[in-house]
């Protein structure tokens, strides 16, 4: 197949343009971030005298410790038990017959739509009820419930290509559905579940609004909540604000980085392969 | 491979003796309790995941739902309202306009970076393995990966008076055209948009690639053999092969204009004047702030209503032509 | 996502699906009772709020004792009362969180009633007190001697039973009362040739021309967000077109009250004269409270609309180089008004507490530490008997200047509370989004008050 150098030179440069406007933002956060505090640069400019120590004022200023803390509390909450439900529901009623499968299917689907905005007044008062507003619960428990549409999908399309021979060839040799579950079928899911981790670690990490509306405490939200408050914390602040803002953004850039073939991968497949 | 989709064909349909004795009607029902019998076990695998769905996602949207029918201010009893919420969102011009800036913002968040990843998927595909693609990748993902409300506050610096985006504006001679873009009423909600707009891009575009990446390199050596140039290239072969992927695009970023409130509330909290409020924002201020929650319910059932009403026409249209 | 069409049309995922969500909405709508429960409403008879039972005035004990607190972040005068108590009794300590003050206002209800505080900073409490969530606080003022004080001080936080405010029990105490007014900046006044205070309003229009003319940015005003700052410049100018008793009234909700009168237009109209003869920066729709300062500090505007609690700040960062002024009458020697109001602390019925709290309260006032402390970092004047301790004050600071403006507003009984105060969503809701689109010439000044108005009438229900 030919192509022409002009094609690849368009496609080149057009590719270099849009990671050039993806990371601009990113840079400026982060060359505004060395201002002196209480200034607002105008635009992307580097300051005379950088001040590194914004980084170490803004991690003590928001109590990023407690943060961290808190968000790794929260997502060993969320994405264990997520991962672990949503691959059994995935299994059945992907793999197995499930009695109704077509209806619990249509349920959850119907859940991917839901904005969370939707039911976020009334789990306020469930969350109240149950004695949980303010810790980590409040956050944990209805993130469970909101993953699962997307998370028992994206098993279940998982399952359902997977051959039935496979489990066939099992079940002749004695295997239990258990059995079947855990020695065939999740050693071979690897790549799906751990990406399902991935995203669900992020989104996690993520959230805003469950964490601003259900915990007043900021050193009880996950660390996108916290901006919130944060933002408030300084009026604005602008350099300290981009500090922050950096800091927060660091470890789920990190974990992407770490993770980043296998998850962009397993996430375009399994899109794709809906 | 056979088709993986279960059709029946698999362990449990074996008839037993027994069978055969009965009239088609019995037979069905005795299947049909077999069935349930057999499949309890698996039910028992979807429980976990279904108890946690219903009790922390159906039950509030059940909850909602009645909330929505009620003059409610969080803390004393709530008085019946009928559908008087419902037909304000009719007749109130803040809460009807929240509508149509979701609906507006839709050209930004979604139109815009599926049409743009279109086009720059189409035109990188060609070299989808070099070191360049391999690194785009991965920087194209970022904007996904971060907290919306970080993409929130990095934009609104950047768009500010003396923000860079003036600054390269300057630059190229437009100074002219440089203003607060997120203070300005005719350029709030467009401002935001492009905030969206970049969140969603690099996703769109690596979708539509990985969709482009799946189709059979014959396809276009045909289709050269027959003298077509680029454009009919892209529009006979590319574009019929990445439909599945151009839906899920569309449906992913029509959702997020839709219920879109992180961005919004960091950038402009809805203003000035109301020129940004959307759905999202507006539930959360009716709710806590004006402690209206029986009309923050009822904006709260119309937005899901309306993005099933968007989404689900959607859906059928991105399976329709591949199924057929 | 596997959602095969095909599937729908035979026994369908459809018909069940759609059968048991309608039977559940149907289910949820008639079994219930209304949502909400009736608060145990703590009436007048609140426990210990009466002296009976208590000894003479109540205090902070000597067990240990831990005050929860719940304030506006940017407004360090408060923990530096803390600190400074905590020196004084050591058997107190503090777990104070901060947060903006929309989410304070927003959170109010809430968190009084889930995870009430001992102190509360309130901008708003007539609706919280309708509500019963805070302490009938007239058993303290009578213990503590604060109805002694200049009665006009704790009028603004007092709701009788029908949430209409002016009288009825006291609800909140104040830690100082605000004066708002004009901040300028001395040098750039000097190249206009302003050397002193503008005694009548055309006096005023005539420097801002002046500075227009010269090129100076006149006026630099935040309005972005959810926080209208042109309301301040506006109350300023209903004062001198009108009488502040009336917007006094409309604030405290009191019967067939309206901001829609003939002298608040003209106000607006007056305002708007500002705005389309461009005597504002442009971007301050998008302009927050912070940049204002930011860009009034760094000589960039003429003046700009604020309250004393930046005077410690001012004289900080621009020493010598601020001034302060009231809004100019409309003639010489006429009517002077200023928003003045207390910065605001209620405490929670169901305040762990409360005595304490109180106590603390009154010390604020009376402490001549205390008085010092709130002087010289909050800027305002202090609560209390008009003859308590006064540190001296350099009278041509900043400070000094808006001590005076104080005693000039008392005397002219021009106090007035703030009119984003008048409901508890009237500011975020009303005023900002008008005032937003009078900026951007999209309302006009008679709309925006009949707007405000009827938004006003939507929310207490008259």
């Amino acid at each position: 197949m030919k192509t022409s150098a002009r094609e690849l030179w368009t496609g080149r440069s057009l590719l270099v343009f849009v990671m050039f406007i993806t990371i601009v933002p990113f840079v400026s956060l982060f060359v505004t971030a060395l201002h002196a505090p209480g200034t607002y640069p105008s635009g992307l400019e580097w300051p005379d005298e950088p001040h590194w120590e914004n980084f170490i004022n803004a991690f003590q200023a928001a109590n990023m410790a407690e943060l961290l803390k808190s968000s790794f509390l929260i997502e060993l909450g969320v994405v264990p038990a997520a991962v672990l439900i949503s691959t059994l529901a995935g299994f059945a009623l992907g793999h197995l017959k499930v009695p109704f499968s077509r209806t619990i299917f249509v349920i959850f689907i119907l859940g991917l739509t839901l904005p969370f905005e939707g039911i976020i007044v009334p789990l306020y008062y469930q969350i109240r009820s149950y004695g949980l507003l303010n810790t980590q619960w409040a956050i944990i428990l209805p993130l469970l419930g909101l993953f699962m549409p997307f998370a028992v999908m994206w098993m279940r399309a998982h399952f359902v290509n997977m051959p039935v021979d496979l489990s066939e060839a099992a079940r002749v040799d004695g295997a239990s559905t258990w059995q079947l579950f855990w020695r065939v079928h999740v050693p071979l899911s690897m790549p799906a579940i751990s990406s399902l981790a991935i995203l669900l670690f992020l989104w996690t990490w993520n959230q805003f609004l469950l964490a601003i509306v259900l915990v007043d405490d900021p050193s009880k939200r996950t660390m996108a909540g916290a901006l919130g408050a944060f933002q408030g914390q300084w009026g604005t602040d602008i350099p300290m604000l981009c500090a922050g803002s950096l800091l927060i953004l660091t470890p789920t850039l990190l974990v992407f980085l770490a993770f980043q073939r296998q998850f962009v991968a397993a996430l375009l497949q399994g899109a794709v392969k809906g | 491979m056979t088709d993986s989709r279960r059709t029946g064909s698999g362990l449990n349909r074996r008839p037993s003796a027994s069978d055969r004795s009965l009239t088609p009607e019995a037979r069905r029902r005795a299947d049909r309790a077999r069935r349930l019998r057999r499949g309890l076990p698996a039910l028992g695998l979807v429980a976990p995941a279904a108890i946690v769905y219903a009790v922390f996602v159906l039950s509030p949207l059940f909850a909602t739902i009645q909330y929505s029918f009620y003059d409610w201010n969080g803390v004393t009893p709530g008085t019946w309202a009928g559908l008087d919420n419902y037909k304000r969102l009719f007749t109130d011009e803040e809460l009807f306009g929240s509508i149509v800036n979701a609906f507006q913002l839709i050209l930004y968040f979604s139109v815009i970076p599926v049409t743009f990843g279109l086009i720059a998927a189409a035109l990188i595909r060609k070299f989808g393995a070099s070191r360049l693609a391999l690194v785009s990748r991965t920087v194209l993902f970022l904007p996904q990966v971060i907290p919306l409300v970080a993409a929130g506050i990095m934009w609104t610096w950047l768009m500010a008076r003396d923000g860079a985006v003036n600054q390269f504006f300057r630059l190229i001679g437009l100074g002219g055209i440089t203003r607060a873009w997120l203070g300005d009423f005719d350029t709030a909600l467009p401002a935001v948009g492009v905030i969206g707009a970049w969140v969603s891009l690099g996703l769109c575009m690596l979708l539509l690639l990985a969709g482009m990446s799946k189709i059979d390199p014959a396809l276009y050596e045909a289709a050269r053999l027959d003298g077509a140039g680029a454009i009919s290239e892209f529009r006979a072969v590319t574009l019929p092969a990445v439909r599945q992927e151009l839906g899920v695009a569309v449906i992913i970023t029509v959702i997020s204009a839709l219920r879109s409130f992180d961005i919004i509330y960091i950038s402009t909290q809805g203003g000035p004047g109301n020129s940004t409020l959307v759905p999202g924002l507006e539930i959360y201020y009716l709710a806590f702030f004006q402690r209206e929650v029986g009309q923050a319910s009822a904006l709260a059932v119309a937005l899901t209503v309306l993005v099933l009403a968007v989404v689900l026409p959607l859906n059928r249209l991105a399976r329709g032509k591949e199924d057929s | 996502m596997s959602f095969n069409p095909k599937n729908r049309r035979d026994s369908g995922a459809r018909r069940p699906a759609a059968v048991a969500l309608g039977l559940a909405g149907l289910l949820s709508m008639a079994a219930c009772s209304p949502p909400g429960t009736s608060t145990d409403k703590t009436t007048d008879a609140t426990p210990s709020a009466t002296a009976a039972g208590l000894s003479a005035t109540p205090t902070c004990g000597t067990d240990p004792i831990t005050l929860e607190a719940y304030v506006e972040t940017g407004f360090p005068v408060f923990n530096e009362l803390t600190a400074e108590f905590e020196k004084q009794f050591p058997n107190v300590s503090f777990n104070t969180r901060e947060d903006q003050f929309a989410v304070i206002t927003q959170n109010a209800p809430r968190v009084l009633v889930d995870s009430p505080p001992d102190l509360m900073r309130l901008p708003q409490v007539s609706e919280l007190a309708k509500l019963g969530l805070l302490y009938d606080l007239d058993g303290y003022a009578a213990d503590f001697g604060w109805d002694q004080w200049p009665s006009s001080q704790l009028e603004q936080m007092r709701v009788n039973a029908d949430g209409r405010r002016g009288d009825g029990p006291l609800y909140a105490m104040g830690i100082n009362f605000s004066m708002t007014g004009v901040f300028y900046n001395k040098e750039l006044a000097a190249q206009i040739g302003m050397t002193e205070a503008p005694t009548t309003l055309d006096e005023l229009d005539g420097y801002l021309k002046a500075a227009k003319d010269a090129g100076i940015t006149p006026m630099a005003q935040f309005n972005g967000g959810a926080t209208g700052g042109l309301a301040f410049p506006l109350q300023a100018l209903m004062a001198s077109y009108g009488s502040p008793s009336d917007i006094n009234s409309w604030i405290y909700q009191a019967e067939g009250a309206t901001i829609d009168t003939p002298e608040n237009v003209a106000a607006a109209q007056h305002l708007d004269g500002w705005i389309k003869a461009g005597y504002f920066a442009d971007d301050i729709n998008s302009m927050d409270y912070s940049l204002m300062m930011s860009r009034f500090i760094g000589g960039e505007s003429l003046l700009i609309f604020n309250g004393d609690w930046e005077s410690g700040n001012l004289d900080t960062q621009m020493a010598g180089n601020a001034g302060f002024f009231l809004m100019p009458p409309l003639e010489e020697g006429g009517q002077l008004g200023a928003m003045s109001a207390p910065l605001t602390y209620g405490i929670s019925a169901k305040a762990a507490n409360p005595d304490c709290a109180a106590f603390f309260l009154d010390w604020v006032a009376t402490d001549d530490t205390a008085r010092t402390i709130d002087i010289a970092i909050g800027g305002s004047h202090p609560m209390g008997p008009t003859d308590a301790f006064m540190p001296d004050i350099d009278p041509d600071s900043v400070t000094g200047q808006t001590l005076a403006a104080g005693a000039t507003v008392g005397e002219n009984n021009g106090a007035m509370d703030f009119i984003a105060n008048a409901t508890g969503a009237i500011y975020a809701k009303s005023w900002t989004p008008n005032l937003q689109k009078m900026f951007a010439g999209e309302q006009t000044p008679a709309g925006l008050l009949s707007s405000v108005q009827a938004d006003y009438e939507d929310e207490i229900g008259s």
